[in-house]
């Protein structure tokens, strides 16, 4: 298959070197002259009135520069035009336990913390809402005045004639689904540094540099822009090295803002740095979600109808809210032939942090109901659950019901792969019981598919502008300059877009440097979210670097005196089609193996480079004549004398075709490319625990052409691994607004102890938009884990959870249940096979004693004395 | 979250560090492997004036058999050190058992035996920084008067949540207490009080510097059952200790004792009275489960429900005495 000499096969990243030894900077490594630090004041109370702040006392504090309060930067933002609901700092009233108050900027963080203390903040409380279906009850008190019944946003959507098609259905399965709040935990914890220049002339504030963790330099950019009333140009946003995001900085974060207030305050350069509990306040991840999911079904498992009514616990602002609550409706499609869909969406507003995008926004909770409901179909009709998944599968190309255009379609594939790798015919059914029986230890497989959008076709933003561009620039020292807006974020960003350009150009990757993610040199690119970078700034990569081709190739067909068709790059040379090149031409990469070995072919140094261009003009002088082929070198000094200069310019804009229907709330769904994800699952279910082992999982991912296969399994394991969090280990505990685990301690996510094996199954549908026919890898897979382990557990134990995650109390009180053992309270009255509400954990007593001082109406004192002190 | 300031004291002989102690008793913490202290130091759940750096006492490091008395472990000894000891694996295979369990293996590398035995009470409503106590309400263990978990409590229900303490009760471990006045020696389990927030009998001026094992506690096949969510890292959610010596298939002699389910690690009473001289069955064996959940009073200081802990202990102690009978 290989007419391709870098993409395709597996390549270090081009920053591993930096993170491996500790040399490369993230934001919180960098310090600049005369920085301070912030700390911000974070509000204890979920829902309450500010009516008096009092900073005096802090700002008299020896080594304290400055109190930035809301009034200080009113302008509302939000990552979203039609959810500009947050400010910098908190202007009237605090809407979370954790809501920004106030920041001091002090010469050193102990300071600043002792500064936090001495701001006297005085609330009047407010009643609070913890509960999706009980917030969108409210009469009184929204949490956004302008959102009553504290509903963010509720979409109702019909496709096909759901009511016949249930009418057709010779079984319809119905069920409620709960999916427990989960969050990025990013290894890196947000951090900016904000600094103004002074205006050589008036000595006012200049231009704005930001450094910070994001995902979206861009989009932070433009809000910097709207809070602090400065022309974008005046802003210049730099993304360093990022420890991850996972959706958790693919928006503005409160500190990007606060830290850029406190710097035009303080007339000084601030840095801001959450700790690991302000992380999981600003969390923005993924909500607790009900689902109510009804599918139908003819009896050969033929789906005729599906109906679902999704809750959203969205926290106290919009972010991502309904873009979330869309994706949750829209990718029911794009995956199976589903002729009949209705969905009714409910992003609601609650006094919690607020949620956002994570990876797998908005399809993995969804995806969980649905996979479940699968093999519940299954198991009440006597199908196999690989039969039924067989039976369902789109015929693209096509255009779904909801308007998704589907073209390159890998599941079928994927299905297959995994059925076989897994053994999954040999070991289900009656041939189970030969499987290792180990005392109270059974053993069960579970399958399940999933999917993601390659980028959204339509950007946050609605316009026709590009979604990515780039440029490039090639200079007679060899080197290949590639400019991308895309945020590197550890996915492999870099590596891909000099991997492109490599592979166009025919030159080794040694050769590229890339420059990205900072607004002045790059151009734009709307961010890495929504697994867009490789689809989107590839294709932008692909272009610019083709435009630079063209001229080299110009330039090399006058020198080779043959037609600019003829002309091949290829391992850093350009010769004419049919010769072989000559050995004359002696590329960089070659003189780096020989003379530079120690060092590897990682970098070019000047010296090499200057004997490389000395070489190749005494060569020029030598040989007059036409010949057959060129070094990359001799091809671009002849490209620049022919041509001036060689810059190449590429970007990209997803086709119409690809950009869904003309319903409200069409945008988000749609997108050029699908990934496709078919995963098994190999568990073990304790039954006097509970507890659920993952042995292993085949995971089967089509990403269409795999450009680095390594990056692509590293992001397919990854995947599996966060789903087993979400489906094993990780849940935000709330109780009352407060987060009782907000410490990578107490949320856990899993260690390498319990990590399974990851067979990555890589399929390659190749698509005939994506970049050389490449898709997403990074997301698709993420959803499947959920339901593929819960099918194990049912597999191995009979038990069905219909909760995520699937701790060991839960699935012992279903273990229980199903066996009739004495009941026990294993679960706080909570059924998990059959829950119904959400429910608040860590203490039913937490009003007995005196409490914190909280409104009198409040759900959660219900039933207690009226007042609190507060002393 | 800053580290509060503090002086940061290093001696290098037990003589000295006790005098520091005795010293600067109001307003100091020790510091061993710092595996817990540091955190918590970062929380603002002690904000002392002094650090009491132990780490320069060699004398109280390593694993000593002696003769007549068994064996002899300074404080400062490792858990990795423990976990890895070969005399310790064969003589008193509990306590590796239960060492090999605590957090993680760079955590193993820092945290001494003698922190695990001194490790704070933990409750989720304790271990919260600064800014969330403050929003939630300070309660009974530090800077308050209420108690999240139990109704109108007066007293701290904050769990002891070390694992070796279990397995060294069931050892019949002394302790060795260094203070100025002089060294005192007691048997571990007259150490703990079973109160949240004075969990321990030791004075502000006192340092546990040595471990002893009698030698008539080597020999006994030992395990130790930890319940936690993850594989590794977690604190124990419930842990059990075994250790029992058998002859002619008849149980000769048996302990069991709990932790992380009550203020303090338990033995479990009546076992012996069970179980001596009989046969270990699946019956016996879920009699004497029941008997550790009877003592067991897990509440919601941590993840995973109370009920769901209790019923654990049962099973696990089960699982436990069974793994040991093997």
């Amino acid at each position: 298959m290989s007419d391709f000499s870098i993409i395709g096969k597996s390549t270090a990243m081009v920053d591993a070197a930096s993170k491996t030894t500790g040399a490369g900077q993230y934001t919180d490594d960098l310090s600049v002259p005369g920085m301070l630090i912030g700390k911000i004041l974070h509000s204890h109370y979920p829902h309450a009135h500010i009516a008096r702040i009092d900073p005096s006392k802090a700002q008299a504090l020896d080594g304290v520069v400055a109190v930035v309060t809301g009034k200080d930067a009113p302008n509302t933002y939000g990552i979203l035009p039609i959810g500009h609901d947050e400010t910098a700092l908190a202007v009237d009233k605090v809407r979370y336990v954790g809501d920004n108050v106030a920041c001091v900027a002090a010469i050193s963080e102990a300071i600043a913390e002792q500064a936090l203390e001495l701001i006297e903040v005085e609330y009047e409380p407010l009643p609070a809402y913890f509960d999706p279906e009980d917030s969108m009850k409210a009469e009184t008190d929204f949490i956004h005045q302008a959102r009553p019944h504290n509903i963010e946003k509720e979409y109702h959507h019909v496709f096909g004639d759901p009511d016949k098609g249930f009418g057709q259905a010779d079984y319809v399965a119905e069920a409620r689904y709960l999916a427990n709040e989960v969050t990025h935990a990013a290894m890196e914890p947000h951090s900016t540094l904000a600094s103004f220049e002074l205006d050589p002339h008036t000595g006012n504030l200049g231009r704005l540099t930001v450094w910070s963790s994001t995902q979206v330099p861009y989009y932070l950019q433009h809000k910097l822009a709207l809070v602090l009333d400065m022309p974008m140009s005046q802003i210049r946003v730099i993304k360093p090295l990022v420890g991850g995001g996972f959706g958790g900085k693919s928006e503005v974060i409160p500190l990007e803002i606060i830290a850029a207030v406190a710097a035009r305050a303080t007339r000084a350069p601030v840095k801001i740095t959450y700790t690991r509990e302000e992380v999981f306040w600003a969390h923005r991840g993924r909500p607790r979600t009900i689902i109510d999911l009804k599918t139908g079904v003819k009896n050969d498992g033929r789906i005729t109808a599906v109906r679902a009514r999704v809750v959203q616990d969205g926290g106290a602002y919009c972010s991502y809210g309904p873009v979330t609550i869309l994706y949750s409706g829209a990718l029911l499609g794009a995956i199976y032939d589903i002729p009949n869909v209705a969905y009714d969406g409910y992003r609601v507003l609650t006094n919690k942090p607020a949620c956002g995008a994570m990876r797998g926004h908005g399809t993995v909770n969804v995806r969980f109901a649905f996979e479940s409901q699968l093999d519940e179909i299954c198991a009440a009709l006597k199908l196999d659950p690989l039969e039924i998944r067989q039976k369902n599968l789109l015929k693209p190309p096509c255009i779904t019901v909801n308007g998704l255009r589907v073209q390159s379609y890998g599941l079928p594939e994927c299905l297959k792969k995994v059925a076989e790798r897994s053994g999954w015919r040999g070991r289900r059914g009656p041939a189970r019981e030969k499987m290792q029986a180990n005392g109270a230890w059974k053993r069960g497989l579970g399958m399940a598919c999933s999917h993601y959008v390659s980028g959204a076709a339509n950007s946050i933003i609605r316009s026709d502008m590009p979604h990515s561009t780039v440029n490039i620039k090639v200079d007679r020292d060899g080197g290949v300059v590639v400019y991308t807006g895309a945020s590197e974020i550890g996915q492999g960003s870099d590596t891909m877009t000099a991997q492109v350009a490599a592979e166009v150009l025919g030159c080794s990757l040694s050769r590229v440097k890339v420059i990205a993610a900072d607004t002045d040199l790059t151009p734009i690119d709307i961010g890495s979210y929504s697994s867009r970078v490789t689809f989107m700034a590839g294709n932008a990569t692909l272009r610019a670097a083709t435009e630079i081709k063209k001229l080299i190739a110009a330039a090399a067909a006058r020198k080779m005196n043959c037609a600019v068709e003829d002309v091949v790059f290829s391992d850093d040379k350009v010769f004419k089609k049919g010769t072989t090149p000559s050995a004359k031409g002696v590329s960089a990469a070659e003189i780096l193996e020989t003379k530079d070995a120690p060092r590897g072919a990682a970098s070019v140094s000047g010296r090499v480079e200057g004997q490389i261009l000395r070489g190749s003009l005494q060569q020029k002088r030598k040989d007059e004549g036409p010949k057959d082929s060129l070094s990359f070198e001799e091809a671009i000094v002849s490209a620049i004398d022919f041509h001036g200069a060689l810059t190449g310019t590429g970007s990209y804009a997803p086709p119409q075709e690809a950009r869904g229907g003309k319903f409200s709330g069409s945008g988000v769904g749609p997108s050029p490319a699908y990934s496709y994800a078919a995963q098994v699952a190999d568990v073990s279910v304790d039954e006097d625990t509970g507890i659920v082992v993952v042995h292993k999982v085949w995971a089967a991912h089509d990403c269409g052409r795999a450009l680095n296969p390594v990056a692509v399994e590293g992001q397919v394991i990854g995947s599996v691994w966060m789903g087993l969090g979400q489906a094993l280990e990780e849940e935000m505990v709330w109780k009352d607004g407060m987060l009782m685990n907000p410490g990578l301690l107490e949320y856990r996510s899993p260690s390498s102890v319990e990590s399974p094996e990851v067979e990555c199954i890589i399929v390659e549908s190749i698509d005939p938009e994506g970049p050389f026919g490449a898709k997403e890898c990074s997301e698709g897979s993420l959803a499947a884990t959920i339901p593929a382990i819960a099918n194990a557990i049912y597999d191995a134990a009979g038990v069905r959870l219909r909760e995520s995650p699937f701790t060991p109390e839960r699935v012992l009180a279903a273990l229980r249940a199903k066996k009739q053992a004495k009941k026990l309270n294993l679960t706080e009255g909570v059924d998990p096979t059959n829950p119904q509400r959400l429910r608040e954990h860590g203490g039913a007593l937490w009003f007995r004693g005196r409490g914190p001082r909280r409104h009198a109406l409040d759900h959660s004192r219900a039933g207690q004395p009226a007042a609190g002190g507060d002393d | 979250m800053s580290l509060p300031a503090f002086r940061l004291l290093r001696p290098r002989k037990v003589e000295q560090a006790v005098e520091l102690l005795a010293r600067h008793a109001a307003n100091i913490q020790v510091l061993a492997g710092g595996t817990d202290l540091i955190p918590s130091l970062r929380q603002k759940l002690f904000e002392p004036k002094y650090v009491l750096d132990i780490r320069g006492l060699g004398e109280l490091r390593g694993i000593r058999q002696s003769a007549e008395d068994g064996v002899e472990i300074g404080a400062l000894t490792t858990l990795t050190e423990i976990e890895r000891s070969l005399f310790l694996r064969e003589h008193y295979s509990v306590l590796p058992e239960a060492a090999v369990t605590v957090a993680s293996p760079i955590l193993r590398n820092m945290g001494t035996l003698g922190g695990n035995i001194c490790l704070d009470t933990r409750c989720l409503w304790y271990n919260q920084s600064l800014s969330w106590r403050k929003g939630c309400g300070f309660c009974i263990k530090k800077d308050g008067d209420l108690c999240h978990v139990a109704p109108g409590g007066e007293e701290c229900w904050a769990a002891f949540s070390g694992d070796t303490p279990a397995a060294l009760l069931c050892l019949d471990a002394e302790i060795e207490i260094a203070a100025s006045s002089g060294l005192r020696r007691m048997p571990l389990h007259d150490f703990y009080t079973g109160i949240g927030d004075a969990y321990r009998k030791l004075e502000r001026n006192e340092l546990v510097t040595r471990v002893f094992l009698p030698r008539s506690a080597a020999g006994y096949r030992g395990t130790y059952q930890k319940l936690r969510v993850r594989g590794s890292i977690d604190y124990p959610l419930a842990g059990i200790a075994v250790a029992l010596r058998r002859s002619n298939g008849h149980v000769e002699d048996l302990r069991v004792a709990i932790t992380a389910v009550n203020p303090a690690p338990l033995l479990v009473g009546g076992v012996r009275e069970a179980l001596v001289g009989k046969a270990l069955t699946d019956q016996s064996a879920m009699y004497v489960g029941d008997l550790a959940a009877r003592i067991a009073k897990p509440l919601t200081t941590s993840a995973l429900t109370p009920e769901y802990r209790r019923e654990m202990i049962r099973v696990l102690t089960k699982r436990a005495l069974m793994a040991a009978a093997q």
